[in-house]
């Protein structure tokens, strides 16, 4: 018997109100922790997509639609930019590297990025890393496909799998599988943490032709099947009805000869274009980049998009919900505490006999004083402590949440430096909630409270 | 060498405010293991005077010694472990902690002793077990009431003190309890060797205390 005992009795026997108050901190310490630790995290993986690009430029309405189209994938880009457009951007010398990029096609519901194979040389979805392997390599040829590392996991396709590629996505009504065209499996990327995990990766050229044939086939009037029940089925023939359009025979692709399109000019569309402009050694920025994204605009009419920038305006907006998050968080924080002294100032009109009891027997006024408030804060130590498991299991929900329907990897991260004042704070706010009723409970007369009941 | 004396009342007056003198006692000694009952009617100012002489009131004039100290002139926390120590209190309604075993009721008044922890929880179950209660681990709602008596009669003197303070004790018993609880309480403290001061309405108890007065005789209300 002890200290600790009486307060644990205290506790147990007001287990609904115990309990109720410890959940009541729980959720508020869970709820600013995982905001907290997924704000750190978020900030991140917004800046993991655009990598070392410092411009993308697209036909898109607006720079902001342009980096959600053409780095997260959000949905495919408007308006087609024309190839010698691209060749003009190539050779401007302030460029060091411009990738040209299609969007449009996707399977079984991750998007299809096709464009030229030095995006894995060049491009580095996060600055200063480049892509990692997981198998084989990048596309040389065409009909070659490469899997982000998500979009490898899931659809289960491997190295040597061929599949048909879907223009416009399953949820298209317009959608339509590639029947005729079918790509294999060469590479499988490493994961970057970004969107591109969601990408398949193709050559602009096999794109190119497979959509030359679409419209060849417009021009000969045949009619093209529609619809959703056409999207989902890719597969060649019976045997492979049910194959979820990926073919897992692997002389499949060696089998099927895709048809060699003759190309237009007009043919060679793309949608969008990852630049990277000529920087000193050293320098990260280049100054001749504001006015070559002015002259480009003026010129061209094409949305000019600094993504870095573009993050920073999104994540300012997001981070203004996150305030009002957080400032919610601290209410019910607050109102957790005052909840706690509600609890224990309740519980004080039958603990008044037990404290007198407890002071005949020897225990002085600041005893008792002690005992309600470690009462207290250990209301807030308990909360705190569920509180901080209810963070860590709602991170990984709301992180899987992100990566399945953003493509964003948003791991929690959790720093010492701001994780233990925030469990520090509840502990002490809860303490400080003991503070009336531990007064109370130190000018409990012991005179008053031992006469008899009735 | 011990003093033999337990309680000295010297000149105690209390009133609250405004009002004539609730307790007014010229002179009281009590001797180690010497036993007395304290008879006055419902607000005479008997369980006040317990009050005063355990320290839980503060007397407008006069003292009280307990074991040779003067307990007024102890303060907070020293007073507290002074009346802990020395001074075992007994109440009509026993006034147990509810929530706790009566073996934990019992060891709750030696955590204020001088008694080490460790031999606490001996101690507490050999007092139970003397008195014959079983059902130590059972809280006091799971006791009949003469066993509830039985465990505050325990931990009153789980310190072994030097004077003990019965109010009412047997005002809650039916007759038959009711003598069976002061041959209880009688025997441990002339065991223990404290002094015991009782204070009752009850005239069934006078027989039973070779010394006896009223609040009156001693100066106070009657």
């Amino acid at each position: 018997m002890n200290d600790f005992t009486i307060i644990r009795r205290s506790m147990t026997g007001r287990m609904f109100s115990t309990v109720t108050t410890v959940v009541t901190v729980a959720v508020a310490v869970g709820l600013l922790l995982t905001l907290l630790s997924m704000k750190n995290a978020g900030r991140q993986a917004f800046e993991r997509g655009s990598g070392n690009m410092h411009l993308l430029i697209s036909g898109d309405a607006s720079p902001m639609v342009a980096v959600l189209n053409g780095v997260f994938y959000a949905n495919a880009p408007a308006k087609p930019i024309a190839w010698e457009k691209y060749e003009g951007i190539m050779a401007d010398p302030r460029v060091e590297w411009a990738i040209p990029t299609q969007q449009g096609d996707s399977y079984e519901g991750y998007p299809v990025l096709a464009t030229v194979p030095e995006i894995f040389e060049k491009f580095q979805p996060e600055a200063g890393r480049g892509w990692e392997w997981a198998a084989g390599r990048g596309f040389t040829g065409n009909f070659e496909v490469v899997l982000g590392s998500e979009a490898a996991a899931g659809t289960g396709l491997k190295l040597r799998d061929t599949l048909n590629l879907t223009h416009g996505t399953s949820n298209d009504r317009a959608a339509h599988v590639h029947e005729e065209f079918v790509y294999t499996v060469v590479g499988v990327l490493r994961p970057t943490g970004g969107p591109h995990d969601r990408a398949v990766f193709t050559n602009l050229e096999s794109t190119w032709m497979v959509h030359a044939n679409e419209r060849m086939e417009r021009e000969a009037g045949h009619d093209h099947s529609h619809g959703d029940e056409h999207a989902h089925d890719h597969s060649h023939g019976d045997e492979h009805a049910h194959d979820h359009g990926h073919d897992h025979d692997h002389d499949h692709a060696h089998e099927h000869e895709n048809p060699v399109i003759e190309l237009t000019d007009g043919d060679r569309l793309i949608t969008g274009i990852y630049v990277k402009m000529a920087t000193r050694p050293g320098a990260k920025v280049s100054a001749a980049m504001p006015q070559f994204a002015a002259e480009l605009r003026a010129r061209s009419g094409f949305t000019v998009a600094a993504p870095s920038d573009e993050m920073g305006k999104l994540f300012t907006i997001v981070s203004r919900v996150d305030v009002i998050f957080r400032a919610l968080a601290v209410v019910v924080l607050v109102s957790s505490g005052i909840a706690i002294m509600l609890a224990l100032y309740n519980s004080m009109s039958e603990r008044r006999r037990q404290i007198a009891v407890l002071r005949v027997l020897g225990s002085s006024r600041g005893r008792i004083f002690g005992l309600v408030m470690t009462e207290s804060a250990l209301l807030g130590v308990l909360g705190a402590a569920v509180g901080l498991g209810l963070s860590v299991v709602g991170g990984v929900l709301a992180s899987g949440v992100l990566r399945q329907n953003v493509g964003l990897v948003v791991s929690p991260v959790y720093g010492i430096q701001w994780v233990l004042p925030v469990l520090m704070g509840a502990v002490g706010l809860a303490a400080l909630a003991g503070l009336v009723p531990a007064v109370m409970a130190y000018r409990t007369s012991v005179a008053k409270n031992l006469k008899p009941i009735g | 060498m011990q003093s033999t004396q337990a309680l000295r009342i010297e000149g105690l007056k209390f009133a609250y405010s405004g009002e004539e003198w609730v307790v007014d006692v010229r002179e009281l000694a009590l001797a180690r293991g010497e036993q007395m009952l304290l008879s006055g009617g419902s607000g005479s100012g008997k369980s006040t005077l317990l009050h005063l002489i355990a320290g839980l009131e503060e007397p407008d004039a006069g003292t009280v010694e307990v074991a040779g100290r003067k307990m007024h002139a102890l303060h907070g926390a020293q007073r507290d472990l002074y009346r802990g120590r020395h001074v075992g209190m007994i109440f009509q309604t026993f006034n147990l902690l509810h929530g706790f075993s009566a073996l934990e009721n019992v060891e709750a008044a030696l955590m204020f002793s001088e008694v080490p922890a460790r031999e606490h929880r001996e101690r507490a179950r050999a007092l139970l077990a003397g008195l014959g209660i079983e059902r130590m681990g059972a809280r006091p709602d799971q006791l009949s009431v003469g066993q509830q008596q039985r465990v505050a009669v325990a931990r009153a003197v789980a310190c072994d003190p030097v004077v003990v303070l019965a109010d009412e004790p047997t005002a809650s018993l039916d007759p038959e309890n009711a003598a069976m609880a002061m041959e209880l309480i009688q025997g441990l403290c002339r065991e223990k060797g404290a002094a015991l001061l009782c204070v009752s309405h009850d005239p069934g108890m006078r027989a039973r205390f070779e010394r006896r007065a009223s609040l009156g005789e001693l100066g106070g209300r009657a």
